[in-house]
Formats: structure tokens, sequence, C-alpha cells
């Protein structure tokens, strides 16, 4: 997957090679476009721009190569005209100012190591990507557009600016000084407890043979942005000019998932605002020539910028990775780095991530466990409950919904005697409502969970890329189709019960419901299991090694049928007893199929602890919080997983038709709902992303976490952001 | 494959715009380094933004983190804004006006005075104010109030640096400048940590070293980024590096490395000096300060083989029980090896507060303005005669130090004491005695930009003073360059600048009636240019004007009014405005003593240090850390400077702390002969085994155990060199301690 690739945010330059869904252009655009464009011959001139002047018709051209049908929908597609003008509710635009005016404020006698100064530019980058952005493009040069910063029609005087560049960093030479950090905050008017560019350190050795290194790192404007892919409102956009990865906090809904799939901790979720917000490459310096904010702050003479695979002046290296980086591959990110000292074998970090890096037979670091908190095995209950548990919820109650109607739904298409006794007793419509119920809570709870849940329709702009898209699009599709087939049986029912089925248009409609219930639960499950498979590829995230493995399938459909047999037993079972008829049949089934849930479940964990036993880095960081911080919870999961597995495969086996069976059942009901939930709950606050190592304070969880416990972070300028609920 | 999205039509590119609508140029004011600043002002004239003046030639656009967001402290919390009145420190404050507060104020210290006698009020003022404002302040303190307990804080952080001058050299002043850096062959920094300090120095001497690479020495207990970086870093056991200076002269003297003709030519007392480093062979030396000999010897050579050596050196000389004896020794390594006044050749100190050497030039603390002593009859009649006042008003003889002030309020003999932008409750050692010293004042009045810093719970007067470029006037830096802070913003509420507030308060004192107070700082400047005239005077500013010092970001002194003539005549020519005045002294060899020699004195020494022992068995020091400055009156307020380091912590070295049980980024509690405070574990191989760093920007922290034995010349404490012991401490209290401990 490491063809190139690049989104432009202006598509009237690239019609035809574009699926018409992405195409979305309107009236308006092209006017705008026109209107840019006309106005910039001077600047473009100025540049020595040999296409100076002309854009503005080849945009034409271009335009006239469609075909009038193509053009109609562009234009006209309601579907995305509605979508445009959705994603833009809420957004305040009195900012933008379409006056022609400088793209940045320059001073006055501006120094040398603030200006861009890349006179040779090489073809491609070391992973094969064209360094000139225009030719991975397929499409004719916007050569000359305008960025539009905050509305600015101006376009910059930069020779390289379809180029793409990237950030260096000498880490020899970094002193830990702050000032990129505060450079960035300032310029970026960002508040303390947020901020785009972050500055950690590793160290090692003893004193007074003692190295630091410090490790300023902001976006990496990849070429491959996993965050522009998995983002589902389509927030990010990977520019033609600079290769800059910008994302709009205007369209971004919250969810966050960027800051999960992203190696470098590089977007930000802002907890106050309820939106992600990110280093944006300060293009418009760039736009006049001069380096980004924190480059041109560097008191170290360790960060610096320019065309990516270019050396800077005095630097001898243009390596991918130093101690502390994670795994390039990832996402080829455009950072290059010189280290030359000899570093000690092992550089720890100071933060509270159980993370180390290890100098490897070739001289590179890897990151291994460090067991900072030692080897003691404790419950920490209490932590289990995350800022993750809207999702704990979600996702249970999605496989627990979705396992039950399943169930329920084949039950009685295969004519299972049990299942039809459920259906004509009076809990079936209860049950069904149940499951819609349990999905409705839980699409709410994941709404909510957004920074702006009012936005929660954006989550499906991005089907092309984003699971989490997909996801969203299949649950919703499936709780649409569950909460028809529900309305149909209560419709069905109301037809036999208030007696209508013997009139002509009661037996009717009666005919009608039959084949469109089917129709409706095939639709249901359909676009259930999809969904609930996008659900576990959410999950299956390289720069989280801890979720990134085949566990998260069978624990996911795992749950659906552990958690879904339950649910349908405990409903149904009672009432079967309740009305005296035979629960052999139906405790075989749902405890059988609970079993394999369970057994699938638990050997996915056995197979992920191999893993993550043999795994070096994060993964196994993760596994040793498991079984120390979280020991005795992580181990009475485990127990009452495998107890429960064994006691619902002895009842399917031999005691289904016994009254020990169903006690047996009975106890091991809550028993499961136990090891699911804690489970689940660990599944998501264990996991330890690839991220940049932190300071003591700044970017350290541990000390966040005693600043929330103790009351220090109520005071702002503490830099964290005092637990909060809701938004 | 390609992906196209079309965002544009909803939402463009937004990067924050600060709508700033003019620029306004300005100083920083925070530490010596003297960096031009520009603050952005919005329509509206609200300071939103701070950059970097490319022009200066100081920081060339650069600014650290604090001067980033400089523009952000007219803002924060606690600042004062009416001036406040009341009997009884334990009584709630009254809001009043300046005129009551200040008749008042007036009446207290007459009062005082003819109660207890002239010198029973105290002053104590800082390094923070702008130069005109110091030399007001010393009008008042000298002419009109006549105490002679008149002095500044600088006494905590340069008074050794100006001591160790003084006796080198005849005169207070750093000879060198940031320039050497480009010139010289080698650096020590003694007791420097440049990047965490000042930065932009730093970035100075790494551009320097980039262009040029020469050895950079480093010595420093601690294994901060400066001497990591450094080519020889000498981890040097704490408050011996009077032994070492010794040791190097030794070996420099042993082997005949000196330059024997400058010495000859341009000091005396190199017999002494001889005999007295004859007790310090590599091999004798070595066991006091940690360093082995053959170290020794090659430092030695390489310092006194090259071209050009410099020194530089900050707290880690200044602050200990031989600060003074300290920086005498690297002068003296400098005139034995000739690099005194020369490109690459100095005896550097690097200041600390932003006006730190206005104060030295200008404030009177130390004596009278200009350099100017009042032991000296000519200089005592001089400046009657100019003020207009008689020359008997003045002492004789220069009164208490800042640090003698504190225990003659303890003893009795002081019993009012006006502090002016210093909070000595979290910046003076031993902060019991501090506590129970402040509490025996009949009248204590603070004057500062913030209501809020820990000593106003012993006052019974707050003046609000506006605070940096609410204000108008200069700051000369440590490489003698007078720059100008203009005025930004006015000052908020009710707050004055410190020059009105002198101003006003020496109208209700007879002298002030007949000293003239010019209504500007300006003004001010204008009677300094006047008195800084005069034959051989190094401190020279009569060619500089307000105007002048702004168009060349800086004009550094000597600048005398021919250097002035002569530069308008070559700017004729080229049409530039900016001037540059005097990069070095002393480059003619002549010093500021009667016979124009420098002197080289012996420093042997004694070790006074509380060394750890059993009881104690931790070396404690303290320092600065780059996101804060001084007790975090105003860093502390500033969330993205203060989330780096928002509370007190301690770095100790693991293999201690594993020994001991203790946990990295838990609480424990320190304990000192003085008494205790509770800070969190950084574990970081850094330190050495027996030896832990504290910031000592955190009120109630470090000082509650520092000992600050003081310096027998400058009377400077010895904050970095005291022992204590590390205890566990329940963590819950711990963490709730911390949170009571800080209101910002």
């Amino acid at each position: 997957m490491n063809k190139p690739f690049t989104e432009f945010e202006d598509s009237s330059v690239t019609q035809l090679t574009v699926p018409f869904y992405d195409a979305t252009q309107n009236t308006e655009g092209f006017n705008s476009a026109h209107k840019v464009i006309s106005s910039q011959p001077d600047a473009l001139k100025a540049a020595g721009n040999p296409s100076a002047g002309k854009p503005a018709v080849e945009i034409g051209l271009r335009e006239d190569n469609m075909s009038g049908f193509q053009k109609t929908l562009r234009r006209y597609n309601p579907w995305f005209a509605a979508r445009n003008y959705l994603d833009t509710l809420g957004t305040d635009n009195s900012d933008l100012d379409s006056t022609p005016r400088p793209i940045f404020d320059e001073r006055s006698g501006e120094r040398d190591y603030a200006k861009l100064n890349d006179s040779v530019v090489c073809d491609t980058n070391r992973y094969g990507t064209k360094i000139d952005m225009l030719n991975i493009t397929d499409v004719e040069l916007p050569v000359g557009r305008s960025m539009e910063i905050n509305g600015n029609p101006s376009v910059g005087t930069n020779p390289n600016r379809n180029k793409q560049h990237g950030f260096h960093f000498t880490a020899d030479n970094c002193i830990g000084c702050h000032a990129c950090e505060a450079a960035c905050s300032e310029k970026n008017d960002n508040p303390a407890h947020l901020a785009f560019r972050s500055v950690g350190y590793v160290e090692g050795g003893s004193y007074p043979d003692y190295k630091r290194m410090n490790i300023s790192m902001a976006c990496n404007h990849c070429d491959n942005p996993v965050c522009m892919k998995g983002c589902p409102t389509k927030a990010y956009t990977k520019h033609a000019e600079y290769g800059a990865v910008l994302q709009d906090p205007e369209t971004c809904f919250g969810c966050g998932y960027c800051t999960w799939v992203c190696p470098y901790n590089a977007p930000q979720l802002d907890p106050v605002e309820g939106k992600v917000s990110k280093c944006n490459m300060c293009v418009d310096r760039l736009e006049v020539g001069l380096k980004p904010a924190c480059v041109s702050a560097c008191l170290g003479n360790a960060l610096n910028f320019g065309v990516v695979e270019n050396t800077p002046e005095n630097r001898e290296q243009i390596k991918t990775s130093i101690p502390g980086f994670p795994d390039p591959s990832i996402t080829n990110p455009n950072i290059r780095f010189q280290q030359t000292k000899t570093m000690p074998n092992e550089m720890a970090r100071t933060d509270s991530m159980p993370v180390k890096y290890h100098k490897q037979d070739d001289g590179t670091f890897r990151s291994v466990v460090d067991e900072k908190e030692g080897k003691a095995k404790s419950w920490n209950f209490a932590r289990l409950s995350s800022r993750e548990n809207p999702l704990v919820i979600f996702t249970l109650f999605t496989q627990a919904s979705m396992g039950a109607f399943i169930l329920l739904y084949l039950g009685n298409l295969l004519g299972i005697e049990s299942f039809l006794a459920v259906k004509n007793s009076i809990i079936y419509l209860p049950l069904l409502t149940v499951l819609a119920g349990l999905q409705a809570v839980g699409l709410f709870l994941s709404t909510m969970h957004l920074g702006k849940p009012m936005r929660f329709y954006r989550g499906f702009n991005n089907l092309r890329y984003s699971p989490v898209s997909r996801e969203a699009l299949g649950v919703a599709l499936f709780f649409t189709g569950l909460a028809v087939f529900t309305g149909l049986e209560t419709l069905a029912f109301g037809l036999d019960y208030f007696e209508l089925l013997s009139t002509e248009s009661g037996a009717f409609i009666a005919d009608l419901i039959v084949p469109v219930q089917h129709g409706t639960a095939v639709f249901a499950i359909t676009t259930g299991l999809i969904g609930l498979y996008w659900m576990y590829r959410s999950y299956r995230i390289p720069a989280r090694p801890f979720w990134d493995h085949g566990q998260v399938f069978t624990s996911f459909f795992g749950t659906l049928f552990s958690f879904g047999s339950l649910v349908v037993a405990l409903l149904a079972i009672p009432t079967l007893l309740l009305t005296g008829e035979s629960v052999g049949q139906l405790l075989q089934i749902t405890t059988g199929l609970a079993a394999f849930g369970f057994i699938a479940e638990g050997l996915g964990l056995i197979k992920h602890a191999n893993y993550l036993n043999t795994e070096s880095g994060e993964g196994a960081a993760a596994h040793y919080v498991q079984q120390t911080t979280f020991g005795k919870s992580y181990s009475l999961r485990n127990a009452l997983m495998a107890i429960s597995a064994l006691l619902l495969a002895s009842v399917a086996l031999f005691l289904s038709e016994s009254a020990y069976g169903v006690a047996i059942a009975a106890i091991v009901a809550p028993a499961m709902l136990v090891s699911l939930l804690v489970g689940r709950c660990l599944f998501y606050i264990l996991v330890i992303p690839t991220t940049m190592p932190g300071a003591f304070f700044w970017k350290n969880k541990g000390f966040e976490e005693h600043a929330r416990d103790v009351g220090l972070a109520d005071m702002p300028q503490v830099g964290v952001v005092p637990a909060c609920h809701g938004h | 494959m390609s992906i196209f999205f079309k965002r544009k039509e909803k939402n463009p590119i937004r990067i924050a715009d600060k709508k700033v609508h003019e620029w306004k140029y300005t100083t920083c004011g925070y530490c010596s380094t003297g960096c031009s600043i520009e603050v952005g002002l919005d329509i509206d004239g609200k300071a939103v933004a701070s950059r970097g003046n490319a022009n200066a030639d100081v920081n060339r656009g650069k600014l650290c983190i604090k001067g980033i967001f400089e523009h952000e402290l007219f803002e924060v919390a606690g600042r004062g804004d009416k001036p406040l009145m009341r009997n009884k420190p334990f009584e709630p404050w009254v809001k009043s006006d300046w005129d009551t507060t200040l008749d008042r104020m007036g009446s207290e210290i007459k009062r005082i005075q003819d109660t207890y006698g002239k010198d029973s009020f105290a002053i104590v003022s800082t390094g923070q104010l702008l130069t005109e404002e110091f030399y007001s302040l010393g009008k008042l303190a000298r002419g009109c109030i006549g105490s002679n307990n008149y002095d500044g804080n600088t006494t905590l952080c340069m008074a050794s640096a100006v001591s160790g001058y003084k006796r080198s050299f005849g005169s207070d002043g750093p000879p060198g400048c940031y320039e050497d850096f480009e010139h010289t062959d080698c650096l020590i920094a003694w007791g420097s940590n440049l990047p965490e300090q000042h930065p932009i120095i730093y970035w100075r001497l790494k551009e320097a070293m980039e262009k040029r690479k020469f050895p950079l020495i480093v010595v420093d207990p601690r294994v901060t980024m400066l001497a990591q970086f450094a080519d020889i870093h000498l981890a040097v056991t704490p408050g011996t590096d009077l032994a070492l200076m010794n040791s190097l002269m030794y070996v420099i003297l042993d082997e005949g490395l000196e330059d024997r003709g400058y010495i000859n030519a341009h000091t005396k007392g190199i017999e002494e000096v001889e005999a007295c480093v004859k007790d310090y062979d590599p091999v004798s030396a070595s066991k006091i300060c940690g360093i082995d000999e053959d170290t020794i010897r090659h430092v030695a050579r390489i310092y006194a083989n090259a071209g050009a050596a410099m020194s530089i050196w900050t707290m880690g000389i200044n602050q200990s029980t031989h600060g003074s004896d300290g920086v005498v020794g690297i002068n003296s390594l400098n005139l034995i090896t000739g690099n005194i006044g020369k490109p690459g050749g100095t005896s550097l100190s690097i200041t600390g507060q932003c006006n730190a050497m206005g104060t030295r030039e200008w404030s009177s603390c130390s004596g009278l303005p200009g350099y100017r002593y009042l032991e000296n009859p000519a200089d005592r009649k001089e400046i009657a005669d100019f003020w207009g006042i008689d020359e008997e008003f003045f002492p004789k003889k220069r009164g208490l130090a800042e640090t003698d002030i504190f225990p003659a309020i303890e003893t009795g003999q002081i019993k009012g004491l006006w502090l002016v932008a210093t909070n000595p409750m979290t910046s003076m050692p031993n902060t019991a005695r501090i506590r129970k010293t402040l509490e025996k004042l009949d009248f204590l009045v603070i004057q500062d930009a913030y209501a809020d810093v820990e000593t106003t719970q012993y006052a019974h007067m707050f003046l609000p003073a506006a605070v940096w470029a609410e204000k108008e006037g200069c700051f000369t830096n440590t490489e003698r360059r007078i720059n100008i802070v203009r005025k930004v913003q006015e000052p908020i509420g009710d707050s004055k600048s410190d020059f009105w507030i002198f101003k006003e308060l020496a109208k209700r004192f007879e002298n002030g009636k007949k000293i003239h107070f010019p209504e500007t700082p300006e003004g001010a400047f204008n009677e300094m240019r006047q008195l800084s005239k005069g034959e051989g005077r190094t401190l020279d500013i009569s060619g500089m004007t307000h105007q002048k010092i702004e168009d060349s970001c800086g004009i550094q002194w000597p600048y005398t009014e021919n250097d002035s003539v002569a530069d308008e005549v070559a700017q004729g020519e080229s049409g530039k405005a900016s001037v540059k005045g005097s990069q070095r002294l002393y480059s003619d060899g002549k010093f500021q003593t009667k016979d124009g020699k420098a002197n080289l004195i012996p420093l042997p020494f004694v070790n006074n240090n509380e060394v750890p022992c059993d009881e104690f068995p931790f070396w404690m020091n303290s320092g600065r850390v780059v996101e804060h400055f001084h007790t975090r009156t105003r860093t502390g307020k500033i969330g993205n400077l203060n989330k780096y380091s928002p509370t007190p912590y301690m770095e100790m070295n693991p293999d201690a702390a594993a020994e001991l049980s203790v946990k990295h980024g838990s609480y424990v509690r320190i304990v000192s002969r003085r008494g205790d405070a509770v800070v969190m574990v950084q574990t970081t191989q850094r330190v050495a085994r027996n030896a832990v760093f504290i910031p000592f920007h955190f009120y109630d922290c470090v000082n509650r155990v520092s000992l600050g034995l003081l310096d027998p010349h400058s009377r400077q404490p010895a904050f970095k060199q005291g022992s204590i012991r590390i205890e566990a401490v329940d963590q819950e209290m711990a963490g709730q301690l911390n949170v009571e401990r800080r209101s910002y």
C-alpha cells in the first residue's frame, strides 16, 4: 500500500480521474477558483513562474473537457450539495477575508536561518515517491493556485511550493529549550494544554557519562497520511503545495480516531473544544519563503526544514530514525534526522510509559519493555473506567444486539422448535425491542463520545478510506434494519392481536410483511456483519501494536456469540420457564454458542498474549501493564472466561435438560457479564500507542493523572485538562 | 492511485491570525541577555504577539521560550491595580489612593527614622527596574531618605561578579562581549548552563562553534546539556572550583605557559599568586576538586596555548562561599594568559536579571551613581553638587548588603523595610528565618507589579507598579549594551511606573524639594549622560540618546560624545543610523585601579562548604529552568511556560533512589539543618549519586532547606552548596501539600 498518492483540496483540476462521489464541485467553487486565479498574475510573474497568467484558461479548458453529464453531476448532485452544506453548518466564516494581502507579515532584516534554501531538489524520495507533487497527481498542473489561507487569494512566491517538504532534526544538537514549542503555540494561539509540537527526551548512561537526547516532534506530513485515511469526516487534506497534510477543525467532529492511528501523536484532540487540530506546516510562512516558526525559533540549530531528502547546510545525515522514533514504514514520514553522537546502549524515557529503547547490532534502537512499576500485580479496578467507556458500551451492545438478532432470526428461519416457541411467547417483541434499545444506547453513547456530537452525520464522509466511516454506516444501517424489523413484527402482532388477519386488507398486509421482513432481516444482518468487520478493522492500527492483532476479530465476533446468546437466554429462558415450556433446547443452543464465543475469544487472547510476549515495544509494554498494574483484574477476567466457557460447554453437552443446567447457567451469566465488561475495559485502557517520548511533566501520562487526582490540574497554567465529563 | 478531495469551497485553510496592527520595539524584561523584541498590538492596542527583532545584533531575531510569550505577562493573574494599606499584616487590605498612600509611607519612614535612627529604615531593590528608575531610586534613597541600608537583590545573584571585577580590575563592568565567541580559540564555562539559563547566548555560542569549532570546556557538577555537549566536562566536586583554578594557574606558571609580557606590563601581584598556587599542584588539587591531575594539566595547557581564550561564568561561581574569590580566580587566569580585552580573550560574567547591570551602574545601592563610591570624598561632593544637596547628607561608607539587612531586622536594628520588585520569601535562603524576620517589621512596603508575591503576606502597604513595557527606559545587558524598553501599553488599573512612584514619594521628603526629579525617563537618562562623563571613566554613556539606542538595537558602553560625533560623521557617508559602541573594556591594558594595573590576588581555598555527612548525605544544588524566571510571579501564570514544570521537583540519581526505595515521580521530604520541603523526584543520571538538584523558582521549596553561607567579600549567599537528607513521605499528604503551597 505504499503507492504514492496525493489528494488535493481543489478538484477543479482533477475531475477526470476522480470517482464521481469525491469530485464534489459546485458552481461557487468554480467561480471562486476563477476569481482567485485571475487575481494572481502579478504574484506569479513576480515568482518567475512560466505559467503565470495561464491557469484561468487551463481550468476553463479542463471544464470543457468534461462531458455534460459529468458537469451536471458535479454541479447538481444533490447528495454532495447537501453534504457540503451540512459540513459547513456551525462554521463561522466571518473571519475569512478575500482581500488580496501579504500571506505572512514578514519582519524587517530577516536572517538566513529563517529562509528556505533548496536550490536543488531530488526527483523521488527514498520510498520512490515523486517529490514534485505535481508528478503524482496524474493531472494537469495546479501551478499558481492560491492556498486561500484565511480566504486570502494571494499566491505564494516560493519556487518550490509544489515540492514535498519536511523537517530535518539534528538530534545531537537539541538542547530542550522549548523555543520551538513556544514559537508554535504562540503562532497558532494554542492554549497551554494543547501543542502541535512537543519536546520529550530519552536518556541513558551513568553519571557523569550521561546522555540525554531531546526530541522535538510535530506532524511529519507523511507520504501515507494514516490520519487522513482514517478520518471519517474527511477533515484532512494532503495538499499539492508543500505536501502539507492539513486538518480542518471545522469539519472535524472530534472522534479522535486520527490521534489513534498517527504513530507520532501529531493530531491533538482538544477535550475542551471537542475537536482535533494539528501542525499546519506554517504554510503561510512557506508561501513567502520562510521556514516554519518552530524552525526559525530553534536555539540549538537542531530543527531545520526544506524539500525532503535534501541535506541541510552543515549537516551530513538524512536518516529516517533515531532512538524513540516509531517505525517509519507505517507512514513514510517526511522527516529526516542527523544523529552521529554515540548513545548508550539503553535509552530510557522519563515519562510513565513502560517503554525504553535498546540498541541493536546494526546501531538502530528498538523499543522494549521498561518495567518501571516492578512486578507486583494489582487490581486497579477503579482505573478500568476511562474516557473510552462509551466505546466499551457501544462495542459490547452492538455485538450483543447483532448476535442476538442473528440468533433469533436464523433460529426461526431454520425452524428450530425452541426459537419458534420464543417467537410465539410474550417475550418476543420485548426481546426485539431490547435489542434495538441496546443498539440505540450504544449509538447514542458513541455519538455523545464525539467532541462535537451534533456533527455526527459527517461520520460517513470517508467511506472510501476510513474503516470508522464504514463501521458507522454498517452499524447505523443494522440499527435501521433492526428497528424496521421490530416495527414490522409489532405490526404483524397488532394485526393478529386485533384479529385483523381475517380481514382482506389485514391479510394483504400480513402477506406483504413477510417478504419485507425477510428482506429487512437479511439487510440488517448483512450490514451489521459488514459494520462489525469494519469495527474490527478500525482497531487494526499499526501505531497501536496491542490492538493490531487478530485477537480483536475473535473478541468482537466471539462476543457476537457469547453476549448475543446471553441476551437471548436471559430474557427467553425465564419466560419459557414461567410459561411452563421446555427450555432444554434453547439452553443447549445458547450455552453452546456462548461457549463457542468464549472459547474463540479465549484462544484469540492466548495467541495475543504469545504475540505480545514475542513482540517488543509498545505491545509488550501494554502486556506488561496488563500483567502488573491490572494484573489481578486481568487474571480475574481470564479465570471467569475460562470457567464460564467450561461450564457453558458442560451445560450444552450434558446438562441442558436438567435443572442443574439452568442453575449453572444462572450462575455463569453474571460471571460472563463481568468477564465481558472487564475484558473490554482492559482492551481500551491498556493500549499503548507508538508515541514520541514525553518529558517529566509535559506529555507524561503519569503526571497528568496525578495532576488530575490531586487537583493541580484545576490551575489552567498546569497545562493538564481537569477530568471532564462530557464536553 | 490518486485521491482528491475537494474541500475548499467548504472550509478553507485557517491559520491563526492575531491581527497585529502595529509592532512596537522593546527589550526583553527577563534575563540579561538583552534581546530586542517586538510586541504586536491589535487594532485595540492589546498586546497579542511577540517576535524577535531580526536587526538586533544580540538576538538576531531569536527569542527564548519566555520572550516568545512575553506579551502575555501584562494580563496574568495577580497584578496589583490599587495601592493597598493596612495597620497590621493580619488585617485585611484596604484599597487606597496614591496621595494618601505615599503620604502615609513618607510619614512612616520619617517616624521610624526619627525614632530609631536614619538607618533603621532599609530599602531593598532589584535588578528588574529600568536604569532611569534605578537612578531615581538612588536619588531618593541616598539623597532624600538618607538610609545607608539600601541594597538590591543583585546581592543574591551578581554581587560576587561585581566584587571580583572590582578586586581584579578596580571597577565593575564585564570586559567582553558575545562576539568574542566568534574569535576565541578556547572557552571555559564555569558553573554556567547557557542552554537553560541564557538560551540566546547559547545560540550565539553554537553559531560561532558551527562556523569555527574550538574547544568547549564546562565546569559543572551536573551533566547539563552544555556539559554534555562540551569537549571536556569537568564534573567538579561542589564548592571546590577555587582549588581547580589555582591548580590550572599552577600548571600554567609551572610550565611557563603564561604571558609574561602581559603580566609584567599590565598586572601586579604575580609573586603572591605564584606563592599561593604552589600548594595546588594537580595531584593535591585533584583530591580537593575531584578532577584528575591529567585533566587539570590538559585543560591548563589548552587554555594557555590558545590564541585567544575566554571564560564565562554564572551562579555556579557567584553563589558560593568563595564566589568573589572565584571571580578573581577566573580574572587572574585570563590575566596571566593575556586574555583580557582582546577579541575572543575575556572574562565574561553572564548576568542574571534583565537589568542587574543597570542597578550596578546607576542605582547607588553600593555607593553613588555611575560606579562612584561613598568612600571617595570627591565622588560624594560631585554627586551632592549635581543633585543640589549637602554632601554631608551622604554616609561616608557603604551600609549593609541585602543579606545583612535581614539579620539586622531580625535583631531589631532595622524596623522598616521597603521591597521593590523582589520576593525574599521565595528567593532568599532559609525561608523560616526570613519569615521570622519579616514578622518583626513595624512597617513593610512592597512595591511590585504583582499583588500576590508571597512576601506581601507580611506587608503593611502595597504599591502597585507597572511592569516591563508598560514603562519606558533602559536596560544594560551582560555585554554592557544599553537597550531601550519602549512603552507598549498603559499600566493596568491604577498601577504606576516605578519611575513615577519614586518621583512622587520624593516630594514627601525635605531633600526631595531640592533635588530635581525629571518628569520623564529620558530626562533622567540625560542626567546620567552628564554624570557619565569624565576622564578615564569606562561607564560613559554620554554619546547615547534613547532614539539612538533604539535605532541601533542597543549600544555598548563606553560610548562617549566624541564617539557619537565620529559615528555621525561616518554615517553621513554611509547613511546608516545604527552605531555599536565599545565591544570590549581594557583593550589598552589600562585598568580602573590607581596605577592602571590589574590586581593578581592570591586565593587560598578554605573549604567552609556544608559538605555532606552521615546525617545529611546529599549535596543540594539549586538553579534555574528555562521556562521559569525567578520566583515565578510572571512565568508561573503563563500556561505555555509553566506547564513544563508546574510543580517543584528534584533531580536525583536513580541508584541513590533505588537504595532509599524512592520511586521516579513520587514525592519525598528533604531535610536540612534549617528545615524541610516536599518535592517530586525525577530520577536521572544527570546528577551524581550523592547529589540532588532542585529548581529554585518555587515558593516554600528549596530555600526552606538552603543554608546560604555568605561570601565574605560580596555577601552573596552560597545557595548552591548545602547538604540534605531524603526521607519518605506519605504520597497522598505530599500531593495535597504540593497543591496547597501553590496559588500559581
